[in-house]
């Protein structure tokens, strides 16, 4: 850049130019002195031949200039030189942009890298997602197979359509045993999506024949298990103890659909069309399992490929209409839109929540400004008297602004950086692509759109002032109480503020008393040195007895191992945050199917009360004893019991319980034979839910998982898996986790709310300090004069004090009314999503009302003390 | 006003004869001023001054370079010379120069036979 260097060589440009001139005189002089002149003719002569020395010398300077970079970095230094001269006001402006812009530049970063950025697959646009519509029920629901194959067959304004399902899959053979996060596809749900396989190819259609066993892998499991291996290819590996061939590698990071921990191997539907027992999945119309992703024929628009299938799905219905009579309906929804579901309108919400914000930021920076502008309206006065223009002056106010906004922008980058790096782990398992959110080239280009974007709006008004005319006033009159300043924009931003920010300060308040309940709550059990894993039993090779037997085995095996304190197994765990709610028959009091009770039951083995550490209330625990061929039996948590029987004990009641074994004919009436404590299931829920437990010989519904209480906590891992291999080579450990870390990772999802409230409430309550402290301020400055002569005239400084702070009172009470209405709505609208009766309102919204109220008077306090020290003198002198 | 005066001369008149002068030899300041003075007659008489702003536009544009020396008479000054690109801009000027002179010409001569023409 030519410009650069020729500002830098300025200095020696213009000396060796002065030099050249002088030279030049001295040369024509001696000349003219050599024509006979004498030395002062010669002198004059020249110069009058010459011309204006000055003027050539500051022409040929002007040749090197570029005016508008140098006028503005002379404002620039002259705009740095103010700030460093009101550094509380240059402190609270930047600071609320700072936060303004650092607020919206966060939530930018996460709207880019969700929604923004399309999914990473050829013509991502043209990716829908296929569902059915059911009638009876407002949620899309799954396919099933018939189903999916007949759009498939039938359909032909799709180029492609796969259908997946997620399933774990047990990969042995090579050291021990893994589970894999699997899927199992239709043959080309790779090529759906448009991708080339790392390495190898993708399944044949050939390859959904029930007897085909082929598997793709992830390229993480490739490099991870199988060391990149390219041989790997074409080779066998066993999987579920039947053995797969490979025949390709995915991409490195590829993720369908979004999952916070990308799926590891995938494998055709052949899976699901054999059976040794039931009706393959694959034939079953009413087995409804499987998502569905589809490519749109070129030229079909995404509407005339739904009208397609959904004739399609009405012409099923009709044929089916055991099955599918009210599923005559499909759902056909562009892919990112689909996966990114719920996720997708709370990010861009909350984006324009925390937009209005950075606008709110903007309107008070402008607001002190003003002030500040009109404390200086006698030096433009000046400036404008003695010859400078008002676009200069505007020039000069714009760069000020500019500098202002750069530094408040640079400030909000690194707020929004650390915010974002903050934050994002607790998003991790509840936003999808949370782990793609990074700092990319889009976002600063948006946070320095934001800059001049808030340079414009904060410039504005001093600006429009300024070309109006309104600083041209006679010297010598500062600024008086105009009477046409009334303000009632600026007023019902105050309003407004006040308002929103007890808002959210009230929501933040109900959100941290929820959470503090969620922390201090009785969890029912003892969750320190606990640690869970589970084993996958494939049902091929474990029937129902050999299943049973094993659990009872590794239980006893656990149990057997030094360290280990006790060992027994359930499903689910506690605070797994999975629920099995079926409903019961009360012996004594029978009623019909629709109107029996319901509530969440749980499977366990004995000792698993005393492996949890929860207390036995009342009668008895399981025992070994608890089989099939002993009378059936359940044990209530005191919950249930006090729900169910209330006033009267529930030892000795018996229950028909909807949950049957295969063992078992028809419904059998249970026993309630022990009363425990209420360990919680749901990993948030403050109040306990009523569960009633099997013993799981006599309901053996798949394998439970393992629960271990030991000192050793997780190091226990390669014990667990050692004696895991032991027992079979084929079964994998997995799942392996401490309760305690699955408490911190439940609760990540409400501290992330209570975090992301809670900090914009905070920001609202700053900028409605900024909003009033800008708003009497002015109007302070504006009222000098006048609140002079008052003094003057006997007024005493109270009373001052009370006409600035009387003027934004009504402000601040309508704001606090309004909001506090706001209020009572928010949190309605909070106890129904979270779902729960969370702590009384009245108390937290007194305490949010004091602290805005706190916040005004504070920010009051300022411009009011500053009108209450106007001295008479200095107030008047101007007149 | 004596820059008044000089404004007869044509835009890029001074940029043209500075060139010109500079092709055949390398000159300061001092000397361009006398050698334009003389090789015009006196007729194109310009501002000495007027001389350095217009150096300096044409050394910002790349058309000249300079350097410091010791003239002949012992002096320190600041020669000028012309670069490559200050050849190919002279080419250009001079021929859009004689483009101009031959259309004042064309304008100018037929109003004479235009005049022989008349009846």
């Amino acid at each position: 850049m030519n410009w650069i260097r020729d500002l830098f060589a300025r200095r020696t440009l213009e000396r060796d130019l002065a030099e050249e001139i002088r030279q030049h005189l001295d040369e024509k002089i001696d000349d003219l002195m050599l024509q006979g002149l004498d030395r002062d003719a010669a002198t004059r002569l020249a110069r009058r031949e010459f011309g204006n020395v000055t003027l050539v010398e500051e022409q040929g300077r002007d040749v090197w200039r570029w005016p508008i970079v140098e006028d503005g970095l002379a404002d620039l230094r002259y705009a740095f030189r103010q700030l460093r001269r009101t550094p509380a006001f240059a402190f609270a402006a930047i600071a609320t942009l700072a936060l303004g812009i650092g607020a919206s530049v966060a939530m930018f970063t996460v709207v880019n890298a969700v929604v923004l950025r399309p999914l990473p697959f050829p013509s991502p646009d043209r990716l829908v997602t296929i569902e059915s519509r059911d009638r009876r029920s407002p949620e899309p629901d799954t396919l099933s197979y018939p189903t999916f194959f007949d759009f498939r067959s039938r359909a032909t304004g799709f180029a492609r359509m796969a259908s997946f399902r997620g399933s774990g899959l047990t990969l042995s053979g090579r050291g021990l045993p893994i589970q894999l996060r699997g899927q199992i596809v239709s043959w080309d749900f790779f090529q759906t999506l448009g991708i080339e396989p790392a390495a190898g190819r993708w399944f044949l259609p050939e390859e959904e024949a029930a007897d085909a066993r082929v598997v793709v892998l992830s390229h993480e499991t490739w490099t991870s298990v199988f060391g990149g291996d390219s041989s790997v290819i074409g080779a066998p590996v066993t999987i579920g103890s039947v053995p797969h061939v490979v025949v390709g590698i995915a991409p490195a990071g590829f993720n369908f659909p979004l999952n916070s921990l990308p799926d590891q191997i995938w494998t055709t539907l052949a899976h699901d069309a054999s059976s040794d027992t039931v009706t393959p999945m694959t034939r079953q119309r009413g087995s409804r399992v499987l998502h569905a992703v589809a490519r749109l024929a070129p030229g079909i628009s995404i509407d005339e490929a739904h009208a397609q299938l959904d004739a399609l799905a009405a012409a099923i219905a009709r044929d089916e209409p055991n099955q599918n009579k009210n599923i005559d309906r499909t759902y056909v929804t562009p892919a990112l839109e689909r996966l990114l579901g719920q996720s997708r309108p709370a990010v861009l919400i909350l984006w324009a929540a925390v937009t209005l914000l950075m606008l709110t930021a903007c309107a008070n920076v402008a607001s002190l400004l003003l002030a500040r502008t009109a404390d200086r309206e006698r030096e433009f006065a000046l400036r404008l008297a003695i010859g400078g223009s008002s676009r200069r002056i505007i020039q000069q106010l714009v760069t000020e602004n500019l500098a202002l906004a750069g530094i408040g922008c640079s400030a909000g980058v690194v707020v929004a950086v650390m915010a974002v790096q903050w934050l994002l782990p607790l998003a991790a398992d509840t936003l999808p692509r949370a782990q793609d959110v990074r700092t990319d080239m889009r976002v600063l280009s948006f946070a320095v759109a934001l800059a001049l974007l808030t340079t414009l709006l904060i410039s504005a008004p001093a600006a429009l002032r300024a070309a109006r005319g309104r600083f041209r006033r006679p010297l010598g009159t500062g600024p008086r109480a105009a009477t046409d300043d009334r303000q009632p924009a600026r007023a019902l931003l105050v309003v407004a503020q006040v308002a929103v920010s007890l808002v959210l300060l009230t929501a933040a308040t109900i959100l941290a008393a929820t959470f503090v309940r969620i922390v201090e709550r009785d969890l029912g059990f003892q969750p320190q040195h606990l640690v869970t894993f589970s084993v996958s039993l494939p049902a091929t090779r474990f029937p129902l007895d050999r299943q049973v037997q094993f659990v009872d085995d590794l239980i006893d095996r656990l149990g057997a191992t030094p360290d280990v304190t006790a060992a027994s197994a359930g499903m689910p765990l506690p605070l797994a945050g999975d629920e099995i709610n079926v409903s019961f028959d009360i012996a004594e009091r029978p009623s019909a199917p629709s109107d029996r009770p319901r509530a969440n039951m749980a499977i366990v083995t004995p000792g698993y009360f005393a492996t949890i550490g929860t207390p036995l209330v009342a009668g008895r625990g399981f025992a070994a004893l608890d089989d099939e061929h002993h009378p059936r039996v359940l044990v209530v948590n005191q919950a249930f019991a006090e729900r169910f029987f209330p006033g009267e004990s529930a030892l000795g009641k018996r229950l028909k319980p909807g949950a049957t074994s295969k063992r078992d004919t028809g419904t059998v009436s249970r026993e309630i034979v022990g009363i425990v404590g209420n360990a919680r299931q749901g990993l948030l829920s403050t109040e306990p839910e009523p569960i009633y437990y099997f013993p799981y010989k006599q309901l053996p519904w798949g394998a439970p998982s393992v629960v271990v209480r030991s000192s050793m906590e997780l190091a226990l891992e390669p014990t667990f898996r050692r004696i895991v291999a032991a027992m079979d080579a084929g079964v994998a450990v997995h799942d392996v986790r401490a309760f305690e870390d699955v408490l911190v990772q439940g609760l990540s999802a409400p501290q992330l709310a209570l975090l992301v409230i809670g900090g914009i409430a905070l920001i609202a309550l700053l900028l409605t300090a900024t909003g009033l402290y800008g708003l009497l301020s002015y109007s302070v400055l504006r009222r000098t004069r006048e609140i002079g002569i008052r003094v003057a005239l006997g007024a005493r400084r109270t009373w001052i004090v009370s006409m600035v702070v009387r003027q934004v009172l009504t402000l601040i009470v309508a704001g606090i009314i309004l909001g506090g209405l706001a209020g009572v709505a928010a949190d309605v609208l909070l106890r129904q999503r979270l779902g729960m009766t969370g702590p009384a309102l009245a108390p937290l919204l007194a305490g949010a009302c004091f602290l805005v109220a706190l916040t005004a008077a504070l920010a009051s306090y300022v411009p009011a003390r500053r009108a209450a020290s106007i001295d008479p003198t200095e107030a008047l002198r101007n007149e | 006003m004596r820059s008044k005066n000089r404004k007869d001369l044509f835009p890029g008149a001074l940029e043209l004869m500075v060139l010109q002068s500079l092709r055949q030899e390398p000159r300061h300041g001092y000397a361009l001023a006398q050698h334009i003075k003389r090789a015009s007659n006196d007729l194109l008489n310009v501002e000495e001054g007027s001389l350095y702003p217009a150096l300096q536009r044409m050394l910002r544009s790349g058309w000249l370079k300079a350097r410091w020396d010791t003239s002949a008479s012992g002096r320190r000054v600041r020669v000028y010379e012309l670069t490559d690109k200050g050849h190919s801009r002279l080419t250009h000027e001079v021929s859009s120069f004689e483009r101009m002179l031959e259309g004042i010409r064309l304008v100018l001569g037929p109003a004479a036979s235009a005049r022989a023409w008349k009846p």
